[in-house]
């Protein structure tokens, strides 16, 4: 029988701990307890035939650390073979007269995968991918991840699973006292990521007590259409008598288990500190209990690593503004590799309030698989929102949703076979939201009648791939009123079929319906408005439109979707009003002194010296009516950085107020950037430079406070992140045939790899002069590893750079 | 307190000494004497503080282990040639390790502003550096207090890369207090912690 045929009918009895056993038979603080399989072989499987003399249905095997991390790849091929053994032995044994199984145990690596550690998600993969290969060909019924305090870890977890076996795949996760998981994920998140990824039970174990474990308990029997795991410990440790004992004894926790079980847990266990005796005692107690019946939520899900959105009554918007098309900066951007570009216009949507941000990379020259896997990462980095991969090149879609922390949304499939074929394998296999356009091999049909029958032949498609309606969302295709006025009627129409009569959830791209009229903000918001009152789940918009977020608080407001009216008036006012026209100022680059700055700077320079950001930016953008802006970049900006600049080398002035100043200037640069690119004038360009945090270093703030610097005084700079390869940063030295490169290293230990990256330069591109800085660093350190100047801070590095580019 | 168990300690920020701002400044590359910060800058600390103060996940893991002596060096639960160490801990039979973090949160905040304003990723890295040092004291100080009931006390303590002891150590300390697993710290490659602001640290527990 397979395991998930008797968890279907059955609660499933686990095993308990093992550690506090080991310990008792002798185990060393730091000795790895999988040795024990080949060295003391009866040990193991005498704990193992106690759990299943004690009534336990599935045993896990002693292999919770066996990873290639920790062993070598012949002692983890001996020890997986050995712990199987040991547990099949315990098997044979064990009078138990219940169905037993054995399961291959996968732990935590240990290891924080990128972008907050150093270990890569595909080496992470490959890592657990070995152990499962091993306990397949040694023969175990099911896999048992367990102790996971990371979703992106417990992902590349399950990914190898499915990938390398047909077994079961059981999914446990080890939440903290404030009810996540370490890095920050809420049960309904991880909840919504394993579902989509296809485990067959997931759960929680370890940290903390069963009582305690109460508030996770309940948002897995909320959220979960899956059976659901419980393993709490036995309560917390202390010591009597030198020896580790736990608080909750076995009868208690016998009792917090039969609880559990009625209130919906099917597969009950024990860890940290429990032993036979807490297992054989849960036995007794829940063996009258008949199981609760496992019930699909139908929930449609999406995560990030942090949270779950679910599409319910409330509106969902999603943002459209990382998306090229008829963007011209955008596009530069993609072109010049600027991800920071990228990243802002996902941050300043987030600050508007967005659910999900869309992410579409495509356009013609550029590698979108790259792009795309690297925006989503990068993104993934600094903000929690679940995306939307939008893209419509398969290859570049399976490597976002491979990488993604989370369930993504998936934009778009569409009726069209071919399309079908390509996009469903990959929702089955990752997971996701699939978002459906109403379309087909004969183009978008004129009648909601035949949007609707496409809708019908995608759900049946689906189904045929495993995938329920939960999992799509309808996009019933906004055309513009301007080319034909019934349009929208029929788009509408089509929606409230779909959401009324084939139960699904909606969405549409809002802001077409205007296209070609005049004031189209007044359409959309009216449109949006329309389409949320016939059933419109989520919205594909730009939240910088005042009138879809007015449309988007009143109609919470008005649908009782916003208790007390909260939401809408903490947001409202900045919606509420159209923008303003700035009061018109009178200076052009004149001389003031007025008390309040120094005499003879002008307005423009004195907010640079003040730090202020807006001031900054709104004189820039009403000299530029009258001034030259390079004239502006010449005559005021850099000339107010250079007397801020001098200052901070003086001491009279310090890091944060530098900085300060240089957030003001980069506010004026940005909007005489925006005049160049409208004029096709040539850069501010000083010429290139590279700078990077060198390989094994994660630590990026002086990195950056010199990038911002360099920028400020028109070198283009290009940023290649931390944690770089010796060989990245040289082959782009040579790509951009860049004068000179930055390094930056903040750790003893990473100053090796700097020397090393110089050494390269040194072969591939002589040329190049190599600035090093960073904590560790001094002028004596620097020389002996070959750098060509070492700089103390980022004003040292641009009177360097502007020494080198002036000769 | 019990001995070689690893134990766990959370903290609520209002259980740590309110932020000292001269260290967060001093944190944040302001040096010399009588400074005088400036009211915007003061404005951003108590945003950054009000922002983050609520995400920091403070959390302590820690062990007690006896030690022995070989001649005058101490052998301690992980290798060490540290003379440092040894002087700081000779007259002790028994050591605390511990490590602290302030959670991921911090470097999550940290990345972002780095994106919208190098200044605040900076003023945030200055006081989240500040508050991880709070933590360390806020701990030892309760540690002192426990110890007291024993009759014993704490030398003061001793973090790996700090003198004599080398990074290396770190590898060990991991093991020791299953970091990763217990508080959510982990060891790059290059012997960095993540989350960043986290301290491991060691000391001695003598008579007073």
């Amino acid at each position: 029988m397979r395991v998930t045929d008797f968890v279907k009918n059955n609660l499933t009895v686990l095993d308990g701990g093992t550690g506090t056993l080991l310990q008792q038979s002798g185990l060393v603080p730091g000795e790895l307890p999988e040795r024990w399989n080949i060295s003391h072989p009866n040990v193991i499987t005498e704990i193992h035939k106690a759990y299943f003399d004690a009534g336990s249905n599935i045993v896990c095997t002693d292999t919770f650390g066996a990873n290639c991390l920790k062993f070598d790849e012949r002692e983890l091929d001996e020890i997986i073979c050995a712990a199987v053994k040991n547990a099949k032995d315990a098997r044979d044994k064990s009078t138990g007269g219940q169905q037993k199984f054995i399961a291959l145990d996968i732990g935590p690596t240990g290891k924080l995968l990128k972008p907050y550690g150093d270990f890569d998600f595909d080496s992470a993969v490959e890592c657990f991918a070995r152990t499962v290969k091993a306990g397949v060909k040694y023969g175990v019924d099911l896999i048992f991840i367990e102790t996971m305090n990371d979703s992106y870890e417990t992902k590349a977890a399950v990914l190898a699973a499915k990938e390398n076996s047909d077994l079961p795949v059981f999914v446990s996760n080890a939440y903290s006292d404030d009810g996540k998981l370490m890095t920050g994920a809420s049960p309904a998140a991880v909840i919504a990521m394993l579902e989509g990824l296809g485990a067959d039970a997931i759960g929680i174990n370890c940290s903390l007590g069963p009582k305690q474990l109460k508030g996770v308990v309940e948002e897995y029997l909320k959220y979960s259409s899956l059976p659901v795991i419980l393993k709490p410990n036995a309560g917390l440790p202390k010591s009597v008598e030198g020896k580790t004992v736990y608080d909750v004894t076995p009868d208690e926790f016998a009792e917090d288990m039969l609880k559990y079980a009625q209130s919906g847990i099917r597969i009950l266990g024990g860890c940290c500190g429990t032993t036979p005796e807490y297992i054989l005692k849960t036995c007794e107690r829940v063996k009258e209990i008949k199981p609760k019946p496992i019930t699909d939520k139908g929930l449609t899900m999406v995560s990030s690593y942090t949270h779950a959105v679910v599409f319910g009554d409330s509106p969902v918007l999603i943002g459209e503004r990382i998306n090229p098309t008829g963007k011209k900066l955008f596009k530069q951007a993609l072109r010049d590799n600027d991800i920071d570009y990228i990243l802002n216009e996902g941050l300043k949507q987030q600050e508007k309030g967005v659910h999900i941000l869309d992410v579409n990379v495509g356009l013609p020259e550029i590698d979108e698989v790259q792009m795309l896997k690297k925006v989503c990462f990068e993104l993934q980095a600094i903000i929690d929102l679940p995306l939307q991969i939008d893209t419509a090149d398969i290859n570049a879609m399976e490597s976002a949703l491979r990488r993604y922390n989370g369930k993504a949304m998936i934009n778009s499939l569409n009726g069209k076979e071919k399309v079908m074929s390509e996009v469903f394998p990959l929702v089955k296999k990752y997971g996701g939201l699939a978002v459906c356009l109403t379309l087909d091999e004969n183009g978008i049909p004129e009648t909601a009648e035949q949007r609707v029958e496409i809708a019908r032949k995608i759900i049946a498609t689906a189904e045929k791939y495993g995938i329920e309606k939960k999992n799509l969302i309808f996009d019933t295709l906004t055309m513009t009123i301007s080319a034909d006025t019934r349009c929208a009627v029929e788009t509408l129409k089509a929606l409230n079929t779909i959401k009324n009569e084939l139960k699904c959830r909606t969405v549409l791209g809002v802001s077409n319906v205007s296209f070609g009229l005049p004031c189209r903000d007044v359409l959309n918001g009216a449109f949006f408005s329309l389409a949320l009152e016939n059933g419109l789940s989520a919205a594909i918009m730009n939240p910088n439109s005042n009138e879809m977020m007015k449309s988007y608080y009143a109609f919470k407001a008005l649908k009782n979707l916003d208790g007390n009216c909260a939401e809408y008036i903490e947001n409202i006012e900045k919606t509420a009003y159209c923008d303003i026209p700035p009061r018109k100022s009178t200076d052009n680059g004149i001389r003031e002194n007025n008390g309040d700055g120094e005499a003879g700077r002008t307005q423009l320079q004195n907010a640079i010296a003040k730090g202020l950001k807006d001031k900054a930016a709104a004189i820039t953008k009403e000299l530029l009516e009258s001034t030259d802006a390079l004239e502006i970049v010449k005559t005021q900006i850099i000339p107010a950085l250079d007397s801020v600049g001098k200052k901070f080398e003086n001491k009279t002035l310090y890091l944060p107020q530098l900085l300060m100043s240089a957030e003001a200037a980069q506010a004026a640069f940005e909007k005489i950037k925006a005049k160049l690119s409208e004029s096709k004038t040539k850069s501010v360009g000083r010429g290139k430079f590279i700078i990077a945090t060198v390989r094994g270093d994660i630590h990026d703030i002086g990195k950056n406070i010199v990038k911002l610097i360099m920028e400020n005084y028109g070198f283009e700079v290009y940023d290649l992140g931390k944690d770089v390869p010796p060989q990245t940063i040289v082959d782009e030295a040579v790509r951009l045939n860049a004068p000179i490169v930055g390094l930056s290293a903040l750790m003893t230990t990473t100053v090796p790899s700097m020397a090393q990256t110089i050494k390269l330069l040194r072969e591939k591109a002589p040329w190049v002069k190599v600035i090093v800085g960073g904590a560790v660093l001094t002028k004596e350190y620097a020389d002996s590893i070959g750098a060509d100047y070492y700089a103390k801070d980022a004003m040292e590095t641009v009177r360097y750079s502007l020494e080198i580019t002036e000769n | 307190m019990p001995e070689n168990v690893i134990l766990l300690k959370k903290y609520d920020g209002s259980m740590l000494n309110p932020v000292n701002e001269k260290e967060v400044w001093r944190y944040a590359g302001y040096f010399g004497k009588g400074i005088n910060v400036s009211g915007e800058l003061k404005e951003i600390l108590r945003l950054v503080e009000g922002e983050l103060a609520d995400r920091l996940s403070l959390r302590v893991c820690f062990r007690r282990m006896p030690i022995t002596r070989e001649e005058d060096m101490p052998v301690m639960p992980f290798h060490c040639k540290s003379k440092n160490l040894a002087s700081c801990i000779k007259d002790s039979d028994e050591v605390i390790i511990f490590a602290a973090t302030v959670g991921i949160e911090a470097d999550r905040y940290i990345a972002r502003y780095q994106k919208l304003s190098p200044l605040r990723a900076l003023v945030a890295q200055a006081y989240s550096a500040e508050r991880i040092e709070a933590l360390c004291d806020k701990f030892c100080q309760e540690i002192e207090t426990e110890l007291k009931e024993e009759n014993l006390c704490a030398t003061k303590r001793f973090s790996p890369g700090y003198g004599d002891l080398p990074l290396e150590t770190q590898t060990e300390i991991f093991k020791l207090l299953d970091c990763s697993r217990k508080i959510g710290v982990s060891l790059n490659d290059s012997l960095l912690m993540s989350p960043s602001k986290s301290v491991t640290a060691v000391f001695g527990v003598k008579k007073p």
